[in-house]
């Protein structure tokens, strides 16, 4: 295995990662602020791509304008979803429950919505002007879009770490994940400061999806399938984490593109295998603070 | 009162009317219970072939029915499960009393179902789900297949592969398919049907992505590393599409023939990805809308444009097959409750359907139960005659129902 070859893996795998984070980003945010876990999030991704598609294939919108109006139109659509549902079960006895089912249905309705409007055939959207093919350096391609992407993923993680640490909007949605009550006693808003987290979250969500259209199918189930590795990210780098949620997708991506070229038959076993040794040293999740517990 | 009175005067008298009726519209009609998946990445085959298996009901029925018996079928979402289509099915049998069984678009349902099939004695016409196993070792009485299973696909695979290393002699080959039955079948007929031939072959890779894989980068560059000349995928749907566009940009097709002769010529994945689609792609599919040009198969594209607005995958012509078998075969029984009768019509069925070329009529083989049907396999090219596709397949290679099918005993001999 020559080092170009190496180099080549790891570029795959530093695609593959980047894609993850980004759906696991806003996964994490809303679980760490709104302290929600919202199983509809791969749907939100979905929608993004649906979006993306109807701006770029059908209304023949610019691509980064389109990438824009996808988060914007996703985040509306979440803010919606929260204001409307979310918020009525917030403080509940057993709230994680009616989390799971009340976002689950969003899952069954949001594939329905999507498949009434625009049917159930694939859809496709191709990458944007310049960014179709790919640098060669000697025997390895590397394809532009994918740095691309490894850019835009870069920039959200070092923006959403300076929004949440440096701005007072940031403060504030940290201090409500600390103690709502408090918090809202201190003159906040704290159901508005929610339903922008959310609004936020699944911008990301959606934004990620027309991000990775032009690599991927468009398609209903498509939200569920990403989900998963999704999840796998979120609770390796500590739920609520950003830099956990990046490093999380990094080790995930990493793992997989050399495990496909070590031991293809066994390939899909390790990012199991890694999240399972990590649960089992450090349940926490790897970034995650540890807890201070209430007496 | 007195009103009230009248109005269940009036129910009493218009059930009694109705149910003559009912009874004897109960006598004169078929009835089928289809399963088939409606949401989720399979929805699009389900969607298809409720419309293409009501096209059939319609024309049918519109003749007068099979023998003066209409088609009733019903359909019910599979939901893709096993467990969950096998209550369905059962509902069907105990409750709705349907004649036959039908559809399925995953053979991990079919495989369940058919058991099912088998301890009520009922009639189960699968008319997507493609693997051998249902006509071949787990093959019970009930059981007939409409629709090519992967070694038919796999079979011409091979011989379009032993002609090829005529003309251009190729030496290593590689896989990669979706890591659950179906793709590990298509691998494992493939190699078989090649070995059976005595072509001479290396395996350079081997990949089991899981199925719904969204992120193929790390197959595809470990991929390009192995250099095959011949790249196998076994994957469908929506898999085909992403492989495809993550693929192409790091010129995998360039160096290596792209060969998919199960479900890669499908009409989807020409909708979906347009002008996106590389040329000199070599696939397969069980139905195509632009071969065999004959007039029964331009008709049934354009009405089945007619009805719906787009062109079918293929799952739509194995749903219009199992409607029309079914109604062929009452038309020589007599009527849809002999179902003995019906077993032995449906063993040697000939029937004329949309995918066969002039000259030839499919049929069932009586041992095995399974559709013996012409294959084509195609390369893409640029053609617009099918929107949204940009390109079609064209430059066929064709290859008779008799060189394809398993051996005899196949797979425990």
């Amino acid at each position: 295995m020559d080092a170009s070859f190496l180099l080549t893996q790891f570029i795959s795998g530093l695609t593959m990662a980047t894609l993850l984070f980004l759906v696991a980003s806003g996964l994490t945010l809303i679980f760490g602020v709104g302290n929600v876990f919202n199983f509809a999030h791969g749907s939100f991704y979905m929608l993004g791509a649906y979006f993306g598609y109807q701006f770029v294939s059908v209304w023949s919108t610019n691509f980064w304008i389109a990438l824009l109006l996808s988060g914007v139109c996703v985040g509306l659509f979440g803010m919606l979803a929260e204001f409307a549902f979310l918020r009525r079960i917030y403080g509940r006895a057993n709230e994680g429950g009616f989390q799971i089912l009340l976002t689950y249905a969003f899952i069954l309705i949001i594939d329905d919505l999507v498949k009434l409007t625009w049917g159930a055939e694939y859809k496709s959207l191709p990458r944007p002007a310049g960014f179709g093919g790919a640098i060669q350096l000697g025997d390895i391609f590397i394809p532009t879009y994918n740095l691309l992407i490894i850019a835009i993923g870069m920039i959200v993680v070092v923006a959403a770490w300076w929004v949440l640490s440096h701005t007072r909007p940031g403060q504030v949605a940290r201090a409500a994940a600390v103690d709502r009550e408090i918090v809202s006693v201190l003159g906040v808003n704290v159901p508005m400061t929610m339903t922008l987290v959310f609004g936020i979250a699944t911008a990301l969500g959606g934004m990620a999806g027309a991000l990775a259209a032009p690599l991927r199918t468009v398609t209903p189930g498509a939200g569920i399938e990403v989900i998963i590795d999704s999840l796998i990210v979120v609770v390796l780098g500590g739920m609520g984490n950003f830099w956990g949620a990046w490093f999380g997708a990094l080790l995930i991506g990493e793992v997989n593109a050399f495990a496909v070229a070590v031991v293809p038959q066994w390939a899909t076993l390790f990012s199991f295998l890694v999240m399972v040794v990590v649960l089992i040293f450090k349940p926490e999740g790897l970034f995650a603070a540890r807890k201070v517990r209430k007496v | 009162m007195k009103k009230n009175l009248c109005v269940c005067l009036a129910i009493v008298l218009g059930v009694l009317c109705a149910l003559p009726m009912a009874v004897q519209a109960q006598e004169k009609v078929i009835r089928i219970g289809a399963m088939y998946p409606m949401t989720g990445r399979a929805g699009l085959y389900g969607i298809d072939s409720v419309a293409a298996a009501e096209m059939a009901v319609d024309e049918i029925n519109g003749k007068g029915g099979a023998n003066g018996y209409k088609i009733d079928i019903t359909f019910t979402d599979s939901k893709a499960k096993p467990a969950y289509a096998v209550r369905v099915a059962t509902r069907y049998i105990t409750e709705d009393q349907v004649h036959f069984l039908f559809g399925i678009v995953s053979s991990g349902v079919g495989l369940a179902v058919t058991e099912i099939s088998k301890q009520q004695k009922k009639i189960f016409i699968g008319t997507d789900h493609a693997s051998t196993q249902l006509t071949s070792d787990k093959l019970q009485p009930y059981y007939f297949r409409v629709a090519n299973n992967t070694f038919q696909s796999m079979a011409a695979g091979a011989l379009y592969l032993q002609e090829l290393q005529k003309s251009k002699p190729w030496k290593t080959i590689a896989y990669i398919g979706p890591d659950y039955a179906y793709g590990h079948d298509q691998w494992n007929e493939l190699r078989f049907s090649l070995d059976r031939l005595g072509v001479k072959y290396q395996v350079v890779g081997e990949y089991w992505p899981k199925l719904f894989e969204p992120d193929y980068n790390s197959y595809v560059t470990s991929l390009v590393k192995d250099n095959p000349d011949i790249l196998v995928t076994g994957f469908w749907g929506g898999d085909t599409v992403a492989f495809i566009k993550q693929a192409q940009v790091y010129g995998l097709f360039k160096k290596s023939l792209y060969f998919q002769p199960d479900a890669g010529g499908n009409y989807e994945l020409m909708s979906a990805m347009g002008a996106e689609l590389p040329a000199g792609l070599v696939l397969g599919a069980r139905h195509y809308n632009n071969w065999p040009d004959t007039e029964l198969n331009r008709k049934f594209v354009a009405d089945f444009h007619k009805r719906t607005g787009r062109y079918p995958t293929y799952a739509a012509e194995g749903a219009y097959a199992g409607v029309y078998a079914i109604a062929e075969a009452v038309k020589i029984v007599g009527n849809p409750d002999d179902t003995e009768a019906l077993v032995k019509a449906l063993e040697g069925l000939k029937i004329k359907l949309p995918e066969d070329p002039d000259g030839f009529t499919s049929y069932i083989d009586p041992a095995t139960h399974q559709i013996m049907q012409v294959q084509a396999i195609g390369v893409t090219m640029p053609n617009t005659d099918f929107p949204p596709a940009k390109m079609m397949l064209g430059d066929w290679k064709i290859y008779k129902a008799e060189d394809i099918a398993p051996p005899p005993g196949y797979p425990n001999k």
